[in-house]
């Protein structure tokens, strides 16, 4: 009997192995190797060790603890952006409009194109004296903007451009929500006088949360490791003004200081844990209690 | 138990074709792997037959190399879309009989990240064209490059050249062209038309400049859009640096001499302090190539660029030969004004290809004064050859064959930090454009491009507590 059981068990972790083994040596490897290397000051041959260095230079070095702080700011600002406008796009795509799927589709478009195109067409849409938006403002009797050289707007016209390119999967997932909401809720706000507003204040709102809280995830997480969008348009400059971490790591690994790099990486890994967890902890709570 | 004997052969089978199946998917294109044995293949053969006449030279009208394929790596303004290369090889074919395979170095810190990954992975092409000093050095080039000392056209190198591609006295470059300097390269007929003069101190240049804003011209043209071009008003102040502290290279080496403390070095990093809000409309989004247009066409006056940018410039506005002079970056003794020389990018051999033999005939080729006065008569010098005895051919802009040439009769030259000291910040581009665009002041720049200097020279092991 006994061996009947282990041979039972066996039989169903030979299926887990096969993934198991792939899983430990393409991510929980790299993730422990990496812990030690952030931890030395290393190249492809030698390794030394410095302790943490690595962690104190990242926070100390004004170039590199501002790309923490562009981190956050671009994260949380994309994220409550996507989340607020795709809202109200995804309510008029639900309403009873003729042209809903053509709409539905040119809303799509822009996540269809690759990050890299949308970053170059956007840079020479921005660009200080030929770019279109200037040519815009300009035949309005406006100054031109020098929209990603100066680094008092550079940011955040790659925060604006990253929610143009990234509003339509927020918007895709919120009508899925919107229209899982059953209707017979409507029928019974309405029977009792309340208003479109109040409806979607107090019906649509409330019953569209689960949909909303993978909206708030994905976004943030994506806000977080950012990369190829702020690449395309600034590489991080004028200066360090649009440096994020994904980009300050990326350069210090090209500049061979791969322990700082590395240690860079670790930071991100722990950021990203830290805010992830406990932002769905807290979406968690917010969707039981409305059920 | 048939049944586990059974589980445990699909297990095995499905990880192995898992991991198969990554390994093919990571690793290079199949195709590029099919090539490079290909070639390994031909390079046999092209070897055997060097060795069967070694001492053959083009003369003879044999071609020694048919068949074989040198796989070359390098920016396309060098390589790919430079007519006088493009000129050079085609010879090369004609003569010694191999052909080309050119791939294009993106240039820049994507560049650097390139040719380090390939050293590390060991997927090098025959024959790089990469800068010579710090970077070149920072490849630990004696693990991955061959060793030309004793070759016999070594010995027609100048010493500052050679010094840039050694490592622990071994020469394993060659001069891919000629010297450059960084410098500022000024548009002629405003200086004619306004009667100023060149000038030989900062002030006198600044003075200029107002002179220049005030008939409505930009007086300095700034191409943030590639920001290493920031760094040349910097790094082109080397002369001055030198000339006030001739040791601050070693001194700065040891970890005791910097950039903020040391009058003379922060003077370079006040001088963009001077420049913020004289540059060009669209200065921070402009390219290297839209300065070269924008100059050739007399648009702005002064640029802070490499003396590379002049051939650029010809080739494409040949008309504007004559209207372009340079000077050096200007410091504060009228008496000794003086220019920064960049040593030029070598050439340097994969020491584990299989076509060593042939990409050493290429080299001969391609340094003999014949050939070079090919190269330079198609697509032009960036200043004077470091091929001992070389003259420049008349073909070559007055900018460089009098502007530049007389620095170097007169002995006014000093290499760029670069090349006396391994340590570069690294985000030295990042830091000037901050400066330039006056996001921070010229000290706190050197304070922030100190810093960086420490961590790249903790970095090469060197003790700067």
């Amino acid at each position: 009997m006994k061996t009947k059981t282990r041979e039972k068990t066996m039989y169903s972790i030979w299926f887990v192995i096969p993934s198991l083994v792939i899983f430990a040596i393409f991510f929980l490897w790299p993730i422990i190797s990496s812990l030690y290397y952030s931890l030395t000051v290393w190249n492809f041959d030698t390794a030394t060790f410095c302790g943490l260095d690595n962690f104190k230079m990242f926070f100390s070095e004004n170039s590199l603890s501002s790309s923490v702080l562009h981190t956050l700011i671009y994260a949380f600002s994309t994220s409550a952006l996507k989340v607020v406008l795709a809202f109200f796009i995804a309510i008029f795509l639900c309403s009873k409009i003729k042209t809903k799927d053509f709409i539905r589709s040119s809303v799509f478009f822009p996540n269809l194109v690759s990050a890299m195109a949308v970053g170059l067409t956007f840079s020479y849409l921005m660009h200080p004296t030929r770019g279109f938006f200037n040519v815009i403002l300009n035949s309005l009797g406006l100054a031109s903007i020098d929209f990603l050289g100066d680094p008092r707007f550079a940011l955040a016209s790659v925060i604006l451009t990253d929610v143009w390119k990234g509003l339509s999967i927020s918007v895709v997932i919120y009508i899925a929500g919107i229209q899982s909401i059953d209707k017979t809720y409507y029928e019974a706000a309405q029977i009792d006088g309340a208003s479109g507003w109040q409806q979607l204040v107090n019906v649509t709102l409330p019953l569209v949360a689960p949909a909303q809280n993978s909206i708030i995830i994905l976004s943030l997480i994506g806000g977080l490791r950012s990369f190829d969008l702020i690449w395309a348009m600034t590489g991080g400059g004028p200066g360090f003004a649009t440096d994020v971490m994904a980009s300050v790591i990326y350069k210090e690994y090209a500049y061979g200081f791969y322990g700082l790099s590395t240690a860079g990486n670790v930071i991100m890994l722990i950021l990203i844990s830290i805010i992830a967890f406990r932002l769905q902890h807290f979406l968690n709570k917010r969707e039981e209690a409305i059920q | 138990m048939k049944n586990k004997v059974l589980a445990a052969i699909l297990t095995a089978s499905m990880v192995t074709g898992l991991l198969a199946g990554c390994g093919v998917s990571t690793s290079s294109a199949p195709a590029e792997g099919a090539a490079e044995a290909s070639t390994a293949e031909s390079g046999a053969e092209g070897a055997a037959d060097a060795a069967a006449d070694s001492t053959a030279a083009a003369d003879t009208g044999d071609k020694p190399y048919s068949g074989v394929t040198l796989t070359l790596w390098g920016a396309g303004a060098e390589i790919a879309d430079n007519d006088g290369t493009q000129k050079l090889l085609a010879k090369a074919t004609e003569e010694l009989g191999m052909t080309f395979e050119v791939e294009t170095n993106p240039t820049g810190t994507e560049g650097d990240n390139i040719i380090k990954t390939r050293c590390a992975s060991g997927d090098l092409p025959d024959l790089v064209d990469y800068n010579s000093g710090s970077l070149f050095t920072a490849l630990n080039p004696k693990e991955h490059f061959l060793d030309i000392t004793d070759e016999p056209m070594t010995a027609n190198f100048d010493e500052a050249f050679k010094s840039c591609v050694s490592q622990e006295g071994r020469v394993y470059g060659a001069p891919f062209t000629t010297t450059q300097a960084g410098a500022v390269v000024y548009w002629k007929p405003d200086y004619e038309e306004l009667g100023l003069s060149v000038p030989k101190t900062w002030d006198e240049f600044l003075a200029n400049c107002d002179a220049l804003e005030k008939a409505g011209k930009t007086a300095v043209y700034m191409s943030g859009g590639d920001t290493w071009t920031t760094q040349v008003l910097f790094l082109g102040d080397n002369y001055n640096v030198n000339a006030a502290n001739p040791n601050f290279a070693q001194e700065f080496t040891e970890g005791k001499a910097k950039f903020a403390t040391t009058p003379a070095a922060l003077a370079g990093w006040k001088k963009y302090e001077d420049l913020v809000g004289r540059y060009n409309a669209d200065s921070s989004a402009a390219k290297y190539e839209d300065g070269c247009e924008a100059m050739a066409k007399g648009d702005a006056t002064h640029w802070f660029i490499l003396t590379q940018a002049i051939a650029t410039m010809i080739q494409n506005h040949p008309e504007c030969k004559d209207k372009i002079g340079v000077f050096g970056v200007p410091g504060d003794d009228a008496a000794n004004a003086g220019l920064t020389v960049w040593e030029p990018n070598g050439w340097y051999i994969n020491k584990d290809s299989a076509n060593v033999e042939a990409a050493k005939a290429f080299l001969e080729f391609w340094t003999s004064p014949e050939n070079l006065d090919i190269y330079i008569d198609t697509f032009g010098a960036n200043g004077p050859s470091c091929i001992k005895g070389y003259t420049l051919p008349e073909s070559v802009c007055p900018a460089i064959r009098e502007d530049m040439q007389s620095f170097f009769d007169n002995n006014k030259t000093c290499p760029a930090l670069e090349y006396q000291t391994s340590i570069k910040g690294a985000t030295c581009e990042q830091i000037t454009t901050s400066a330039a665009t006056g996001q921070i002041s010229g000290e706190d720049a050197a304070k922030m491009y100190d810093d960086e200097c420490k961590k790249s020279a903790v970095q090469q092991g060197f003790n700067w507590q």
